[in-house]
């Protein structure tokens, strides 16, 4: 084992531990900035280090800070104090390691050795992400029940029956999904997106199995708790369901795992439904072909793009009211530096990329590199849709969730596996 | 003449609303509309940037008490206690004291009004037979870093002038 081999090894296993850790400050700025503008308000925006308030993203350095140093009470009524523990744990670890199997890259090559661009070198895939989601809920029924307290059996209880009720779907959606891809490996998977329907359709999972993508992305709302399927939560109803007896960091590691499970969840419908790190009409063999004009290409947008992003950014960063020598302004100017700086860096990195010899190592990591960052923009569209949904819908009554699940979803997916079966064995 | 009975009609019973599928796609339109308005151009917030940008009082606003005087500066309060007496908070304690200025024949020594037990009802001032309290200083934030400074003694409330002038307060419905 070389010093390279080890170096990938801890390269991929650091990318898909951190990653979603790094994605829960992500995703709850979204939230909440996001919750906002739909709503019509600014969200949180003045927690500031020196006056800079990177667009409300120091509020989540205040809320750790507030989460970190808060009393960590468990209540003398709760007997099962291991289990109580434990709940939060299971929650977290689930989520963090089914990311483990979701490739962020194509196989990247260097000195002619193939490396597998995913957490977990193994290649039951799909199969992982749907043992361990369930597993996950083990969790959440554990804490509702170790609470010792009638909300959080409520909570947990729900929970059980909503995750019987979707990982039903969730699992005929995913049998049609693999009737027309014919592996459970997340990497061929993403590898047949990209080819080409027709010659000029990229063959993503959202347009060859549309109803698939509706139930599973339906399944997958209720499987992370997320509105409209938050019954464990409830917040109208039984208070905080099945983490109303927990506080400080263990309340915090509930909320962090919840928004990894977000995450991952996320990469998971991007990967089976939206070509998972291809990028459209690109594959990765024309990409290689083609990396020296793209490089190009990039280098002219880049800037382009920074440059209308410099205007957003110094419009939307003002005081909305008069104010002398406005530090919102001082505050825009230095961010616009900042981005500036960082285009300066890639554009140095791009120009490395135009003069190096083609055909080499380095192509293959610059496009390694682009495939990656078209994952996480995908994830963070995919994201984007589940703050929008939540914001959008009210809460599903129980007995409406049942019935969704039990009577539309269900006959949904099994009709959808017999269509598909029928058109794959017509067309081979 | 009856009430007007508007009858509305039930929805969600059609085809398309019991797919639900059309119906959220046409709320996340809605709401995305909302997001990306705000997100062009963040001055359409609804919103008060509170702290720097204070809301307008209305006249009729019940404010922080305060204590009306003559025109010579001489207390108007006669120390009746029927403020004292309506409070439903019991948050007015009054000490009487003989009035020597010839106004009248009592004068509050003390009038304390502890702000926390305050609910801002408005009944001291409904009470008041000489119009010599009033809550019209416009003042609808009281913060205070400990408790003695929420409690107000005669001094602070004789302080602070009203916020509007006679004709307005007149007007706004005293």
């Amino acid at each position: 084992m070389s010093l390279l081999d080890i170096l990938m090894i801890a390269i991929r296993v650091a990318f898909s531990a951190f990653v979603p850790l790094c994605f829960i400050a992500v995703c709850v700025w979204m939230e909440r900035r996001g919750a906002g503008f739909i709503q019509d308000r600014s969200g949180p925006n003045r927690a500031n280090i020196f006056g800079f308030r990177a667009a409300g993203l120091v509020q989540n350095l205040a809320d750790a800070a507030k989460l970190i140093f808060k009393e960590d009470i468990i209540s003398a009524h709760i007997k099962h104090k291991f289990f109580f523990v434990l709940a939060p744990i299971i929650v977290f670890f689930t989520a963090v390691v089914s990311f483990g199997v979701v490739p962020f890259a194509d196989t990247l090559v260097i000195n002619g050795k193939s490396y597998i661009m995913q957490g977990i070198p193994i290649d039951i895939g799909i199969l992982w992400f749907l043992a361990l989601a369930g597993f996950s809920v083990y969790g959440i029924i554990l804490a509702g029940w170790s609470s010792t307290n009638k909300y959080g059996i409520l909570g947990g209880l729900r929970s059980a029956a909503q995750v019987i009720s979707y990982e039903i779907p969730m699992g005929l959606a995913i049998v049609s999904l693999l009737i027309v891809y014919g592996t459970v490996n997340l990497n061929e998977i993403a590898r047949f997106q990209g080819e080409l329907l027709f010659g000029f359709i990229p063959m993503w999972g959202a347009i060859l199995q549309p109803l698939a993508l509706v139930i599973f992305v339906v399944a997958a709302f209720a499987e992370t708790n997320r509105t409209p399927f938050d019954l464990a939560e409830g917040e109208s109803e039984i208070v905080a369901g099945f983490h109303v007896e927990y506080s400080a960091m263990k309340f915090a590691v509930f909320f962090m795992g919840e928004y990894v499970a977000l995450f991952v969840s996320s990469a998971m419908i991007v990967t089976l439904f939206f070509g998972g790190y291809q990028i459209p009409f690109l594959a990765t063999k024309t990409l290689i072909t083609i990396a020296k004009p793209l490089a190009f290409v990039l280098m002219i947008g880049l800037p382009v793009g920074m440059y209308y992003f410099a205007g957003w950014i110094r419009r939307s960063n003002i005081s909305h009211y008069p104010r002398e020598n406005d530090p919102r302004a001082f505050e825009a100017k230095w961010y616009i530096r900042c981005f500036w700086g960082l285009i300066v860096i890639v554009e140095l990195l791009l120009l490395a990329i135009l003069l190096c010899q083609s055909g080499g190592d380095t192509i293959n990591i610059f496009v390694a590199l682009l495939q990656v960052c078209t994952f996480l923009v995908k994830v963070t569209m995919m994201l984007f849709v589940y703050i929008w949904v939540r914001w959008t819908l009210p809460r599903f009554r129980y007995d409406q969730l049942q019935k969704l699940g039990w009577q539309m979803l269900l006959p949904l997916a099994l009709l959808n596996i017999f269509i598909t079966s029928a058109v794959v064995v017509a067309l081979s | 003449m009856g009430a007007k009975v508007k009858t509305i009609a039930r929805r969600g019973s059609t085809l398309q609303e019991r797919i639900f599928l059309i119906e959220i796609f046409k709320g996340m339109a809605t709401t995305f509309g909302h997001f990306w308005r705000n997100l062009l151009d963040n001055s359409k917030l609804y919103v008060r940037h509170y702290p720097e940008v204070k809301p307008e009082i209305p006249v009729r606003w019940r404010g922080r008490h305060r204590l009306t005087s003559h025109e010579d500066g001489s207390v108007k309060c006669v120390a009746c206690f029927m403020c004292q007496t309506n409070c439903p908070a019991q948050c007015i304690q009054i000490q009487a004291g003989e009035r020597l200025d010839g106004k009248a024949e009592k004068m509050p020594v003390s009038f304390n009004i502890d702000l926390l037990e305050c609910i801002y009802c408005g009944y001291c001032v409904e009470a008041c037979p000489l119009d010599a309290i009033r809550m019209d200083t416009g003042i609808y934030s009281v913060t205070g870093k400990d408790r003695e400074s929420f409690n107000m003694g005669i001094d602070d409330l004789l302080a602070k002038q009203g916020a509007f002038t006679e004709e307005d307060y007149k007007k706004g419905g005293a």
